[in-house]
């Protein structure tokens, strides 16, 4: 039992760190720009005070960029606080749909990364599951992420969701897929550990290219 | 002499931004988006330090610089990234790297590790020249 709780932790400390790091990123990129929009400013300055003529456009042009990293640099922080306060409550409401959208989002650069596209398909109602949200973006992660390494250099990773209301399930289907490479991609000991937490069972689509998440069938 | 540098970032404003300061610092600025792109583009032009970020969509960041020394080993490349941990940097040295820079980065910082590059470029340069030429009169029995 208390391995499990430490593989759970693992699993946690390993997702938060790949999206923190991932977001650390994507900010310190907003900052270099910012950085080099001062320096312009700066270097215009300079050639303004040697009577080169100041343009306003450019000026306008320069302050705008800036405002617009400083908005990306504070959406950026805002996902990655949202992702924080997802361990305030132990379970809580999820709905589906909007988790993996929101996963999605967090991760984009990363995905951007594989050279992956992934399509999402919404239910014809909103599917809600009880569970630990934080935990729930781990698993969501984990199945993207096996999804887009399985899928390397193809273009679509297409997620769906299950049409029965009682049981929630959601499906990640490739163009291609390796099956072996799927069990040693989404096999590990924390992958395990994660969908045990969650009561969440893996299994492979019809197709055999992809698998689900699969929750019990509610009474 | 101007630095005729490759500046290599899939961050499209941060190389127009860049390579005017450059620019206007007396360097020859050529850009890419990706790595793939900067492959292609040092096969056509010379250039005396590539400045490049690490991790990019594509090709990963240690696969390109593999490429690009393997393509042109003289070539001098610089690390300007947000994403640096000591383990991926001192791999990257080993890979090839010379010289490295963490964003956001001081330009006049950059400008001097590009006039030390383009130097250190020259020597080697220079060196592989002298070898060929003692290759040539030993083969002439010089």
């Amino acid at each position: 039992m208390e391995k499990n709780e430490n593989m759970l932790a693992d699993a946690g400390m390993k997702f938060f760190g790949k999206m923190t790091a991932s977001a650390t990123h994507e900010i310190k990129n907003a900052l270099a720009i910012i950085n080099e929009s001062a320096g312009l400013l700066e270097d215009l300055s300079i050639m303004a005070s040697k009577d080169h003529p100041l343009s306003p456009i450019r000026i306008k042009d320069i302050s705008q960029m800036v405002t617009r990293h400083v908005q990306r640099s504070d959406l950026i922080l805002k996902k990655i606080n949202r992702l924080s306060h997802s361990f305030d409550l132990s379970t809580q409401s999820a709905d589906l749909e909007k988790t993996v959208c929101f996963i999605l989002d967090l991760a984009s650069r990363l995905v951007e990364m594989q050279g992956v596209t992934v399509e999402v398909t919404s239910p014809i109602s909103p599917i809600t599951v009880n569970t630990n949200l934080f935990y729930l973006k781990n698993m969501i992660w984990r199945a993207i992420e096996t999804a887009c390494l399985a899928n390397k250099g193809k273009n679509r990773v297409m997620v769906s969701f299950g049409t029965d209301p009682f049981a929630p399930s959601i499906w990640f289907s490739m163009d291609t897929v390796k099956n072996d490479l799927l069990d040693d991609l989404f096999g590990s000991k924390q992958d395990q550990a994660l969908a045990a937490h969650l009561d969440i069972s893996i299994e492979n689509n019809n197709n055999n290219n992809g698998f689900g998440l699969l929750w019990p069938k509610r009474i | 002499m101007s630095e005729k540098v490759l500046l290599v970032d899939d961050e499209k404003e941060f190389l127009e931004i860049m390579s005017e300061r450059m620019t206007a610092r007396g360097m020859e600025v050529t850009t890419a988006e990706s790595a793939d792109q900067a492959l292609a583009i040092i096969g056509k032009k010379s250039f005396d330090a590539i400045i490049m970020d690490f991790q990019m969509p594509g090709m990963d960041g240690m696969e390109a610089l593999k490429a690009i020394k393997n393509k042109k080993p003289e070539l001098q490349i610089i690390l300007l990234t947000g994403y640096a941990t000591v383990e991926k940097t001192v791999e990257a040295m080993k890979v090839g790297a010379t010289d490295f820079l963490e964003k956001p980065a001081d330009l006049e910082t950059l400008a001097k590790k590009i006039k030390k590059a383009k130097a250190d470029k020259m020597l080697i340069v220079e060196k592989q020249t002298e070898e060929k030429i003692k290759e040539i009169l030993q083969r002439h029995g010089g």
